[in-house]
């Protein structure tokens, strides 16, 4: 035991490597950790480990074989990625969308956003510790929505649906009527959920006042969606820059007031239960005609180039593309949210327990493959 | 069913008595021990085997799954297979480990615990030692397992374990202070400390007659055994599975026996000391003993299920602010209640009665505690406001 | 508060626990039945939801995108496919390879390979073909020992014939 000259002892912080290979981090992601005790005192991010090189092979694809790469971007959330390069791709060649397309794309987006928050919840009670059985139930609603997605598309994953100047084929017999019922489950499982998690005196224990991102912090970090919602910023891309029909709807964008942990929660739910509203007035006023723009079959886009954002599940996603003329992207350049979001964390997490750590990283719901594209 | 309760009993008689004519009265009595002992330890490594079986059983039903199906009918020889996994893994000591040490921890987590089988009573007259200092021995093995713990995190020599045998020590040492308040109090009312003394002195169950010694001692044999919610020390989340993490083979076979026999003596202690042990109608005592502490043990299992985890320093205070007081304020008045009377069903109302009071003004102080707090923490916790 | 909303949370459990046993198609006693290609449940099925693959499968969804076959005209039982290129082209990944023999009419692939270690199902291939002479089968169970695992024109006429498609396309409009 040393003891300094001030009569204290003198102790010494350890690096830890939470490394790529963990069962709490989503994806492979490495954190440089150090401790002092149990208190951080330092984290050190280190990702790369899920590049796949994705910019560069849309440089030598065609727009439409691009598309199967751009739905794994951010697996959780694949029709909104896939919306994202389409719209940047009708800015670039001024393409017309029909009408039944547009309603589509925004069904297929809520479902898709609904599926991201309800797995952001589930595993952030996986990393609680309540061993699985939220994120079970999480997940069952989960199968519900990849049955529409296989329905409709063909895939439950990685749908390739939607495409530039529409989406690729009208949605089945029955698909709408099983959506309703898809839905009016999601209402039962989403009060069944609260009454399971929201109340839990031990999660509020934990989650109050825990990993609190400031308003003014967040902005400054180019922060966006849930994450910056619940910190009390009220800035949503469908509001800010509405695109496809999101100006028809009426749906509200929640906030909440101290961005800690429990408020991340909370806004994810609340924003699950948006998405159900959207989706059912979406259903509701589906209108008939094509759903393909036959033109944008043959793609040669001008020379020139596009930025298009929209508002996916994880926060602000943009694609830049530069055409020079020819069937392939000359540059695509893909902002990603989940990145964008992950540079805040070192600030969130100095101060708080390792334990912490790990929630507050399980709370901004980054999906690494976005990250390192 | 007279013949059935006693049924242990009359086997170590008959044993005896068999082998009188042919041994002197120490080799007969010597015999008889070693009996005790090998049944002891079948009757108590058998519910163990039960409930590796039973968690999972139930972990998967909560969650909408099967659980272990296909090995076996009702996936029942599972534990077996699992033995045979554990025995044909590779017994890997890491360079960095302090050999001697780390071959000893395994064995000091385990036999503690086997220990503790010799003081429950199974049945009427069925324990292998009635000792009259029964709950202070229960409690001297219980705090075996802090020094057992830091041994095994300390001796593989891993960063990851060291962390956490810090909150290990921390835990363990923090959660037999109120345990111990409990168990005064069940030793005070029933006037003894040995637990076939307890088992006899419970006409009504001290569950209901002290509910909040039960509550209290439920939830520090919970953090003892590294229980959901207190199982930070193998918090797979975080640490990937804590001071176990470098054990392999048969070294890690005893640790994983020792704590669920952990799990299966919070069953067992429950039942004795709170729930009336083998006492009830009609059935013999030992059915009644294995009914009620598989179901304390379903208990066990269904908050697993259910409830995340608390932090280190949160269930620190949790012990040492609100347990501690609580178990010593449930003492006094325990105490008081049954020295008014000396009628055991007057005692027995009296007590609820104080314990309900209790009850009562604890949750007044709070509740005024947490009205002027300014900490959102406290005012979600126990107001409400969220 | 106060140990209501874990209490809460207790009875949602049991809840759940109580719900297999009781409702659902594998509710007690018919827990273990098993075998054979189930129908998909109803969105709001409580109770067990396990599906205890291998021995029970489900039924795809009719635009469900498998493994490629080559599909034969009905009149003749030749196959359509006429060597155009067009799926080869389309593909992201060159994952087919085609030669082939002939000239206007008798345009034939000699050889047409599939290398189902790299396909990624995206079904591109097949809205590239004018001749409608692929489709994409609802087979799933394509494990291998090698990651290369190529198909020939023969392997994939045998997965056309076997799936029972009557035109390509068909579920797709």
């Amino acid at each position: 035991m040393v003891i300094t000259d001030r009569g204290e002892i003198a102790t010494e912080t350890v690096t830890i490597n939470l490394g790529p290979h963990h069962p709490s981090t989503h994806g492979v992601f490495r954190m440089v950790v150090t401790l002092d005790g149990e208190t951080v005192v330092d984290m050190v991010p280190k990702f790369g480990y899920l590049h796949r090189g994705i910019e560069k092979l849309a440089e030598e694809r065609t727009y439409v074989q691009t598309m199967p790469l751009v739905d794994r971007l951010d697996y959780i959330c694949p029709m909104t990625n896939e919306h994202a390069f389409c719209l940047a791709i009708e800015k670039l060649a001024g393409l017309e969308v029909p009408e039944r397309a547009e309603y589509i794309r925004v069904i297929m987006d809520e479902l898709t956003r609904i599926m991201s928050h309800i797995l952001a919840a589930g595993f952030l009670w996986n990393e609680l510790g309540a061993t699985f059985t939220p994120m079970i139930y999480a997940f069952r609603q989960r199968e519900n929505l990849m049955d529409l997605f296989e329905m409709a598309s063909g895939a439950r994953m990685f749908h390739n649906y939607i495409r530039p100047g529409g989406v690729v084929a009208d949605l089945p017999e029955g698909w709408v009527t099983q959506a309703r019922k898809v839905l009016d489950t999601l209402d039962r499982f989403l009060d069944e959920f609260d009454a399971l998690t929201a109340e839990n005196e031990i999660f509020l224990v934990r989650a109050i006042d825990v990993g609190v991102l400031p308003a003014q912090l967040a902005v400054n970090c180019g922060i966006s969606g849930p994450v910056l919602r619940a910190s009390g910023v009220r800035y949503d891309v469908r509001l800010a820059e509405p695109y496809s029909v999101y100006d028809r709807f009426d749906f509200e964008v929640p906030i909440q007031k101290h961005g800690d942990v429990y408020d991340r929660y909370r806004q994810y739910i609340a924003e699950t239960h948006q998405s159900i509203r959207i989706i059912r007035q979406a259903l509701d006023a589906l209108p008939e005609g094509p759903v393909r723009n036959e033109k944008a079959k043959r793609l040669r886009p001008p020379v020139g180039e596009a930025y298009a954002r929209i508002e996916s599940p994880k926060g602000d996603l943009g694609f830049y593309l530069v055409s020079e003329g020819g069937q392939q992207p000359y540059r695509c350049h893909i902002r990603s949210s989940c990145l964008m979001n992950l540079t805040a964390l070192r600030q969130m997490v100095i101060g708080h327990k390792i334990q912490d750590l790990v929630i507050i990283f399980g709370s901004i719901n980054v999906t690494m493959a976005d990250i390192d594209r | 069913m007279g013949f059935l309760d006693t049924l242990p009993v009359t086997i170590m008689q008959w044993v005896r008595s068999a082998l009188s004519p042919y041994l002197p009265v120490w080799g007969s009595e010597l015999v008889v021990a070693l009996a005790k002992v090998v049944l002891a330890l079948v009757v108590g490594i058998m519910p163990v085997i039960v409930f590796t079986w039973m968690e999972r059983k139930v972990l998967a039903r909560g969650q909408d799954r099967f659980g272990p199906n296909v090995a076996g009918p009702f996936g029942l020889i599972v534990a077996f297979a699992d033995a045979i996994k554990i025995l044909t893994k590779e017994d890997v000591i890491p360079a960095a480990a302090d050999k001697p040490a780390f071959r000893l921890a395994p064995a000091l987590i385990l036999i503690p615990a086997l220990l503790v089988i010799a003081v429950i009573p199974f049945g009427r007259g069925a324990i292998a030692a009635d000792l009259n200092v029964g709950v202070l021995y229960v409690i001297a093995m219980g705090s075996m397992t802090a020094l057992a713990v830091l041994t095994a995190s300390w001796s593989s020599g891993n960063k990851y374990s060291l962390v956490s045998a810090f909150r290990a020590v921390a835990q363990l040492v923090s959660y037999e202070v109120p345990m111990a308040f409990a168990l005064l109090a069940v030793v005070l009312v029933s006037g003894s400390l040995s637990t076939v003394r307890i088992v006899e002195a419970q006409a009504v169950p001290f569950a209901l007659t002290m509910p909040i010694a039960a509550a209290v001692y439920f939830l520090c044999a919970l953090a003892e055994a590294n229980r959901s919610p207190f199982d930070l020390l193998e918090g797979e989340s975080e640490l990937v599975a804590g001071f176990n993490l470098e054990y392999s083979g048969m070294k890690f076979a005893m640790v994983y026996i020792g704590e669920y026999l952990h799990i299966f003596l919070i069953g067992a202690l429950t039942t004795t000391l709170f729930l009336g042990g083998y006492r009830g109608p009609i059935l013999p005592g030992w059915f009644w003993f294995f009914a009620k502490s598989l179901f304390v043990v379903f208990v066990v299992l269904w908050i697993r299920t259910t409830w995340p985890r608390f932090r280190i320093d949160q269930m620190l205070d949790f012990a040492w602010k609100f347990l501690v007081p609580l178990a010593m304020a449930n003492l006094v008045v325990v105490a008081v209640a049954y020295k008014i009377t000396s009628d055991v069903y007057m005692g027995a109302g009296l007590s609820l009665l104080a314990n309900l009071l209790l009850l009562t003004a604890t949750v007044v102080l709070l509740v005024a505690w947490a009205r002027r707090s300014k900490s959102r923490r406290v005012r979600a916790l126990i107001l409400g406001e969220v | 508060m106060l140990g209501r909303g874990m209490l809460k949370g207790l009875w949602v459990t049991l809840r759940h626990m109580m719900a297999t046993y009781t409702s659902g198609p594998r509710r007690f006693p018919r827990r273990y039945v098993s075998g054979g290609v189930l129908e998909r449940p109803e969105p709001d099925m409580r109770g067990m939801f396990t599906l205890q693959y291998p021995f029970e499968r489900y039924c795809m969804f009719p635009r469900f995108r498998g493994v490629l076959a080559q599909l034969r005209d009905p009149e003749n039982g030749q196959p359509r496919c006429t060597a155009c290129m067009a799926c080869e082209r389309a593909c992201p990944h060159g994952v087919i390879s085609i030669v082939a023999e002939g000239k206007g009419k008798e345009r034939r692939p000699k050889e047409y390979t599939y290398n189902l270690g790299r396909c990624i199902f995206c079904r591109l291939c097949v809205e590239a073909c004018p001749f409608d002479a692929i489709e994409m089968t609802h087979v799933y169970e394509v494990t291998s020992t090698t990651s290369n695992q190529v198909l020939n024109m023969q392997d994939l006429l045998e997965l056309g014939d076997a799936a029972n498609i009557h035109h390509a396309g068909e579920d797709w409009q």
